[in-house]
């Protein structure tokens, strides 16, 4: 999220002024000229420095106050990999061109210069910036180069640009897994007992206190006698989000951080918009959770945390089992980690064994790098085989472990669990 | 993920594309022209004509340089380090500026021919435009109120090249003419220089 407010205040920024690289050029042509047609006492070169000495004549330096800029983020929040705009006004140097051009910091592309021209008291462009990493760092430096008509002086100022947090692009996910038993809390999924929603799920017998306007009237004459129809109930569920950060290995931009965050991000924006309540749990260094909500100042919180917690592998915690009050009773887990963690691992059977529905998302892609010698063949070999085992014994204890590129959308891996309701075992 | 804002928009490209292309026709041509005949050269000639075509191919890669942007090699290998040191070497020197000298040089080292020199002056203040053009990405508008000077600056050019050619000609008629000639140059170079000089920011501001 951009940490700047609704009205940026205005910068006074120093301007440094300076002869232009045009000038300079146009003065090393007019003095070599001059001093060659001395030496060589032809007046042809005098003459060839003429047009420069002419463009020379218009240099003017003078008293040359400071710049006031206010720089505004356009979007209240940031997603990597969308543009965003930056909004500039610039007051003072009427006179002068200004040229905008944004030096952006490793993880922020920017477009080209835009050029602002003369003649009013306050100006304004729109710079575009687009942030490629979730996290927290700055936009980078945006230099304004003010320049005269005549192109002979210069006047550079530089701005830093503010500080801003960047959420992580969410994974497309149009499908969502929904449990077999849903907690009685008014929602938007069918469950299996009757009630007050819009899907139709049966004819009965009509009994004395039955509302009128439910008679199914075609039904009760091809009967006999008065029937009426039932509805589902329309439930809401909860679901909890585990993302592992304990470890990121893979490409930067791709690696398992990378696709945990993506992954997370797409399943609570689905699950929040599908208006269940979601929480996060985030497994890394500590535990860090918010229980299960709903709306957007929530979604807003559980990506805050997402990218403000602190990742990485702290031996001395034990983190084998998670919070009960993260956990509300019945609530459906999806885990997205690259399960290199033995500590999830326990984790997740500790989970199982308390009665949760969890599906595990493995987001692993990158596997070590091996020299080609026998010796780190048999050792990668037997890191494969590690890995197999440790799915392989989830699935055994009923934790369903499917495999996310992180190219592809969720609902491609999740496709086994979207189409039917997953169906909670105790 | 959403396309990013290209660096440089297509239009941009284009412009710089052309502005480098003037720039190193432009280059080729001054070169060439002030070099041209190598033998009726002076001594020192070759090595200025040397300096000169390194000087015009090395201004070049500084505006294509620029063009491309910063692209900083994180790598310790000797063949990135050398690269960051070419990169270093081609951004820092005035190449634009060696040039013009040692085009000067060249033209120097030659006979007096005063006419050649009034187009090479021609030649090298557009070199020295289109540069400035190239690497501040304006279009060739931004030129309008320095035209009146280029103007003006073209014609005292060619009032140099007039009174350089004087002591060739025999006192007549032709004499009478271009003493004429050269009298109406000026008057037209002051004529179109004046406003412009009197338009300046500053003399607008001090108003």
């Amino acid at each position: 999220m951009a940490d700047s407010g609704d009205r940026e205040p205005l910068r006074r920024l120093p301007v440094h002024w300076s002869l232009s690289a045009h000038a300079r050029r146009l003065l090393v042509l007019a003095v070599a000229a001059v001093i060659l047609a001395v030496l060589t006492r032809r007046a042809e070169f005098a003459g060839l420095a003429a047009p420069a000495l002419l463009l020379l004549s218009t240099w003017q330096s003078g008293p040359h106050p400071d710049v006031a800029v206010r720089i505004h983020l356009g979007t209240a929040s940031l997603v990597e990999g969308v543009t965003a705009a930056l909004d500039v006004e610039i007051h003072g140097h009427e006179p002068f061109d200004a040229s905008l051009l944004i030096e952006p910091a490793d993880a922020v592309l920017a477009g080209d210069a835009v050029h602002v021209p003369g003649g009013h008291p306050t100006r304004s462009a729109v710079l575009r910036v687009v942030p490629t990493r979730w996290g927290r760092y700055s936009l980078g430096v945006l230099v304004i180069t003010f320049t005269d008509r005549y192109r002979l002086t210069e006047g550079t100022a530089i701005a830093y640009l503010p500080f801003v947090s960047p959420y992580p692009q969410a994974a497309p996910m149009e499908s969502s897994v929904v449990l077999s038993r849903l907690p009685s809390r008014l929602g938007e999924h069918p469950a299996r007992a009757a009630g007050e929603g819009v899907e139709f799920a049966g004819v009965r017998e009509f009994v004395p206190g039955d509302r009128q306007r439910r008679i199914n009237w075609p039904a009760t004459t091809r009967l006999g006698s008065l029937h009426l129809s039932t509805f589902s109930a329309e439930r809401t569920q909860n679901v909890v989000v585990i993302a592992d950060e304990t470890t990121d290995i893979g490409e930067p931009g791709t690696s398992s951080l990378d696709l945990v965050l993506r992954g997370a991000s797409g399943a609570i924006t689905r699950y929040l918009a599908a208006r269940d309540r979601v929480g996060l749990i985030i497994f890394a260094g500590r535990l860090s959770w918010i229980a299960p909500g709903q709306g957007r100042r929530h979604w807003y919180r559980l990506l805050d945390l997402m990218i403000s917690a602190p990742g990485g592998w702290d031996r001395a915690s034990s983190l084998t089992r998670l919070p009960r009050a993260a956990l509300p009773p019945g609530s459906l887990i999806l885990v997205f980690s690259p399960l290199l963690d033995p500590r999830l691992v326990e984790a997740l059977r500790d989970l199982r064994e308390r009665g949760f529905s969890v599906i595990v998302i493995d987001v692993l892609n990158a596997r070590p790098g091996h020299d080609g010698s026998r010796l780190s063949r048999l050792t990668a070999r037997m890191w494969h085989l590690e890995q197999e085992a440790v799915r392989f014994s989830l699935t055994q204890i009923g934790v369903p472990v499917v495999h996310w590129d992180g190219v592809s959308s969720l609902d491609t891996p999740l496709a086994p669990y979207t189409r039917r309701v997953l169906v909670a075992h105790r | 993920m959403t396309a990013a804002p290209a660096r440089t928009s297509p239009a941009g490209r284009t412009r710089r594309g052309y502005g480098i292309a003037a720039a190193s026709a432009l280059a080729t041509g001054v070169i060439l022209w002030s070099a041209f005949p190598i033998s009726a050269g002076r001594a020192g000639t070759r090595p200025a004509l040397a300096a000169a075509i390194v000087a015009g191919v090395m201004s070049i890669a500084q505006l294509a340089a620029a063009a491309i942007g910063n692209r900083e090699s994180s790598g310790f290998a000797v063949r990135d380090q050398a690269a960051q040191w070419l990169t270093g070497l081609v951004k820092i020197l005035p190449w634009a500026e060696l040039l013009i000298v040692a085009v000067l040089v060249l033209e120097a080292l030659h006979a007096s021919r005063p006419w050649h020199t009034a187009v090479l002056a021609v030649a090298l203040t557009g070199y020295v435009l289109a540069v400035h053009l190239t690497e501040t990405r304006a279009g060739a508008s931004v030129l309008r109120a320095q035209l009146p000077l280029l103007c003006a600056g073209i014609a005292l050019t060619a009032l140099s090249v007039g009174a350089a050619a004087l002591p060739q000609f025999m006192a007549g008629t032709a004499d009478a003419a271009i003493r004429i000639v050269v009298l109406v140059a000026a008057v037209v170079a002051v004529g179109l220089a004046v406003p412009a000089w009197l338009a300046r920011p500053g003399r607008e501001r001090a108003r």
